[in-house]
């Protein structure tokens, strides 16, 4: 039996091609929409059509923050849905399955078995492609959830094509209904709406981020599709007239990130983004963004690798790839969002850092952000600014007279005690701003800058805006109980967070209690508050989605710290909050 | 709107080596740049890496001095979020046609409204004399011992046959020919490449600044010849394919404008959100609720 009465676990399963992924999301937007609030998480090959597909829904009356390992209703739209995922079904749980495919023998005796006739239906009603449609209409079925919102949903998503197509999709997603209430109508979770649940939002990673971008006044956005950052390419081309943004499809990684510094170089507010293959190719301009002080955000959003990898995959093994990306040293910062919420307010952030520290601000995500979807608290709107530190746009460069020499020119690269100079736009009077991959003197003149007393006094004035950066940069985030009521003090970075933060909530309910330490910041390491947090608590250990164990390593190296036990996972799978649950009754 | 003078007023003299090709380059592209009457808040220069790269030092000008072989992209950054500027870029043969080359293929088809310059020395000058990518083929260079044994790249030609809308090849030693195409294709709204012979004194010895004398002609001396014929420029791009030792009458060069289309769709004209300096989103927060609206539950 589940352990929350108010719980809906759903997959749903099939070959590459049904509808899974977009009949996933309709059921999850019908149940956000009567107030519940769900999370989802699409497993897929790097394939069009063909391969495993499936769609893993969480439903609750309490805020979710990841996917849970068991599952309540099994929809399966072939027979491998079955084989793959009949363990992860609690007793007593449903599985939905068209007899045409296999008869109820196969089902274990253990699970309810509930025959809908989906083929069938779906003939009857428009077409085998409504297939998925009448298992949602089931799955409704199976929990007494009424179908009218889906029907709802149904109409405004069929609304651009004939009418006949979306009653047809209605009366299969009822004739689904009728069927798998027919044949389990005493299922152990019962849904009704939820009317007067709050406002939220339903994003994924990658919307969550383009939303932050557009809300800091973003004015050009360059990618080359790659999974998992191509949705973000899709959604910034989607607002490109309606917002101001040119949003550039480009030949290559290397070309989008050579026009973002072109376009910060010109002002604007630019960002690119990629999964780590792109970001390996976009290395050599990441570097040029340091040198030549250039305000650029880069996305990178990873996947196991290395080379092409497992492309639909989630991991976090790029955090010393990017931390440490591209030929000599110059400083940048890293945030790592951990969830939806994270990534809108990280991204808006991000441009602020840049102008403000006028360097390269990486996002690191991961598949599991951009991916899958969640139900968020609507963004905090009110709260974005636009910091855009010592810029002049327009006008007279003698406005600014501490940025000028004797001689009144202008110094792009001046030697200051923050490290940071004033960036004077193309455009403005008496200024020339002359950006440079070379090192260079405080004019941005290359030959000069190969003199060792001009190259010292630019490398450490860059160097010196990291300082800066530790006191602009998101701080550590912390969730479950205080690391010095705990039993054991868990640090983690990225989308780690989500089923940590589940697993602190599983284990408090056992009377086990787990602090969280949410490195926001990967870069400049925090390493006074992970040294204060590992010294509360009175055990520690370091999850993370990787073989080598990449943060417990920055750990090691920068709080002088060594935790006393760890967690890695680099399958392709993110933690599950019971496999972290697991991790922590055998440290314990 | 400064003068030739004034665009070298507050820079570094030039270190190119003594009849270095870029020195006639330089001139020609100051004197146009004044005789347009740019103004100098609206002019920026980018440059790639290699010999040509070394300008950024001898120009006063808003720029960008960026990666080898990738100016084009760089550029491209700035023009597409700058409408209110002119963007020149100069890139090297090695640069622009080979490290750089399939961002050449792809600004050449989006003609994006900019000009791009290509010092075309045939070899690698800073690098120390090795094979480019528009060295006769079998020449020696200390990478190629043996002679070059691929046949080099025809930019004129791919540019053509890319759908460029201006292509012209100059002559550094030809000064005042050479300022009348840079102010022809500075002036064009569209992509405009210009391709220049750029003889490398120290490097290149077999074509010299003498080798071309006896060898250029120019493109509108030819009888009937019809700049916006595709087909005809193509041909013509042909001629960049010689042997190595070929008499002065057995290999021609000609130098001038290929092709020309005065009514093009640039990538701008596609873009009509680009309708101010982009940075001016970012002047406060973009307001954002409305966007949200099909993402509320």
């Amino acid at each position: 039996m589940p352990e929350t009465p108010l719980e809906l676990r759903v997959r749903i399963g099939g070959e590459a091609g049904f509808g899974i992924k977009a009949a996933g999301q309709m059921l999850a937007r019908t149940f956000a929409h009567e107030g519940y609030e769900v999370f989802d998480l699409t497993e897929y090959p790097s394939l069009i059509r063909g391969g495993h597909n499936t769609y893993l829904l969480r439903v609750s009356s309490e805020p979710v923050y990841s996917h849970v390992e068991p599952v309540d209703v099994l929809a399966c739209l072939n027979r491998e849905t079955l084989d793959r995922h009949e363990g992860e079904v609690v007793d007593g749980g449903a599985v939905i399955f068209d007899p045409d495919d296999f008869g109820a023998d196969a089902v274990p005796g253990r699970l309810r078995a509930v025959p809908v006739p989906l083929t069938a239906i779906a003939r009857e009603t428009g077409g085998k492609i409504m297939r998925n449609t009448v298992a949602l209409g089931a799955v409704l079925g199976i929990v007494g959830f009424p179908l009218d919102p889906l029907a709802d949903a149904l109409r405004r998503q069929f609304a651009k094509k004939a009418p006949e197509v979306a009653e047809g999709n209605v009366a299969a997603a009822q004739a689904g209904y009728d069927a798998a209430r027919a044949a389990c109508p005493d299922f152990f979770v019962t849904l009704a709406p939820r009317p007067g649940a709050p406002e939220r939002l339903l994003v994924d990673g990658n919307e969550a981020i383009g939303f932050g971008a557009l809300a800091a006044g973003i004015g050009f956005y360059a990618a080359y599709p790659m999974t998992p950052a191509s949705s973000l390419l899709h959604f910034m081309a989607a607002h490109e007239r309606s917002a101001g943004v040119v949003v550039k499809h480009t030949e290559d990684e290397i070309a989008a990130m050579n026009m973002v510094v072109g376009a910060a170089f010109g002002g604007t507010r630019a960002m690119c983004a990629t999964s780590g293959g792109g970001f390996s190719l976009m290395v050599e301009a990441f570097g040029m963004a340091g040198v030549s002080e250039s305000a650029v955000v880069v996305g990178v959003f990873t996947r196991p690798g290395p080379a092409t990898g497992m492309p639909t995959w989630t991991e976090q093994s790029d955090l010393r790839f990017v931390i440490h990306a591209a030929q000599g040293e110059f400083p940048r910062v890293v945030l790592a969002p951990g969830d939806r919420t994270d990534a809108f307010e990280l991204t808006w952030r991000a441009f602020n850092l840049a102008d403000q520290l006028q360097t390269p601000v990486v996002i690191l995500g991961d598949s599991y952000l951009s991916d899958n979807r969640q139900t968020v608290p609507p963004f905090d709107l009110a709260g974005v600014t636009v910091e855009r530190g010592k810029l002049l746009a327009e006008g007279d460069a003698s406005a600014i007279p501490e940025a000028l020499n004797d001689e009144g020119l202008y110094l792009r690269y001046k030697v200051t005690g923050d490290g940071v100079s004033w960036r004077v736009l193309p455009g403005v009077r008496g200024a020339n701003q002359l950006g440079n991959s070379y090192e260079h003197d405080e004019r941005g003149f290359g030959a000069p800058g190969e003199d060792a007393a001009v190259r010292t006094q630019q490398n450490e004035k860059r160097m010196r805006k990291l300082d800066l950066a530790r006191t602009l940069v998101p701080p550590p985030a912390y969730f479950g109980a205080p690391p010095g009521e705990a039993d054991l003090g868990i640090v983690l970075f990225g989308t780690t967070k989500g089923p940590a933060r589940e697993a602190a909530r599983m284990l408090e309910r056992e009377g086990v209690r787990i602090a969280i330490m949410q490195v926001v910041t990967v870069w400049p390491f925090p390493a006074e508050e992970v040294a204060a947090f590992m010294d509360a608590a009175p055990k520690t250990a370091v999850v993370e989605g990787n073989y080598a164990g990449q943060l417990e390593s920055l750990v090691r190296e920068h709080a002088l710290r060594a935790p006393d036990a760890r967690l890695h996972r680099y399958d392709g799978r993110p933690f599950s909050p019971e496999q972290i649950v697991r991790f922590v009754k055998e440290v314990l | 709107m400064p003068t030739a003078d004034e665009l070298k007023q507050h820079a570094l003299k030039p270190t190119w080596c003594p009849g270095c090709g870029n020195y006639g380059m330089y001139r020609a592209l100051t004197e146009a740049i004044e005789e347009l009457g740019i103004e100098r808040e609206r002019l920026v220069m980018v440059w790639g890496i290699g010999c040509h790269g070394n300008g950024a030092d001898f120009y006063d000008v808003q720029g960008f001095h960026g990666l080898h072989g990738r100016a084009l992209p760089l550029a491209t950054g700035i023009a597409l979020t700058r409408p209110d500027l002119t963007v020149i870029v100069e890139m090297g043969d090695g640069d622009g046609y080979g490290i750089g080359g399939n961002h050449f293929i792809h600004s050449v088809r989006r003609n994006i409204d900019m000009t791009a310059i290509f010092h075309n020395n045939q070899i690698y000058g800073l690098t120390t004399g090795q094979a480019s990518p528009t060295s006769d083929q079998f020449m020696r260079t200390p990478s190629t011992p043996g002679g070059v044994i691929e046949e080099p790249v025809n930019p004129v030609g791919v540019a053509v046959a890319q759908g460029a809308t201006f292509v012209a090849r100059g002559f550094a030693g030809d000064i005042p020919h050479l300022k009348e195409l840079y102010k022809r294709a500075i002036s064009h709204r569209g992509f405009s490449v210009v391709d220049v012979y750029q003889p490398c004194v120290t490097w290149n010895k077999v074509n010299t600044f003498s080798w071309f004398r006896e060898r250029v002609y120019k493109i509108e001396d030819l009888p009937d010849y019809d700049p916006t014929d595709r087909t005809k420029a193509f041909d013509l791009s042909m001629s960049t394919f010689h042997e190595l030792t070929c008499a002065p009458d057995e290999c021609r060069v000609p130098i001038g404008v290929f092709f020309e289309d005065e009514d093009s769709f640039t990538y701008q004209d596609g873009l009509p959100q680009l309708d101010r300096p982009m940075w001016k989103h970012a002047e406060a927060p973009r307001d954002i609720a409305e966007m949200l609206g099909p993402y509320r539950v």
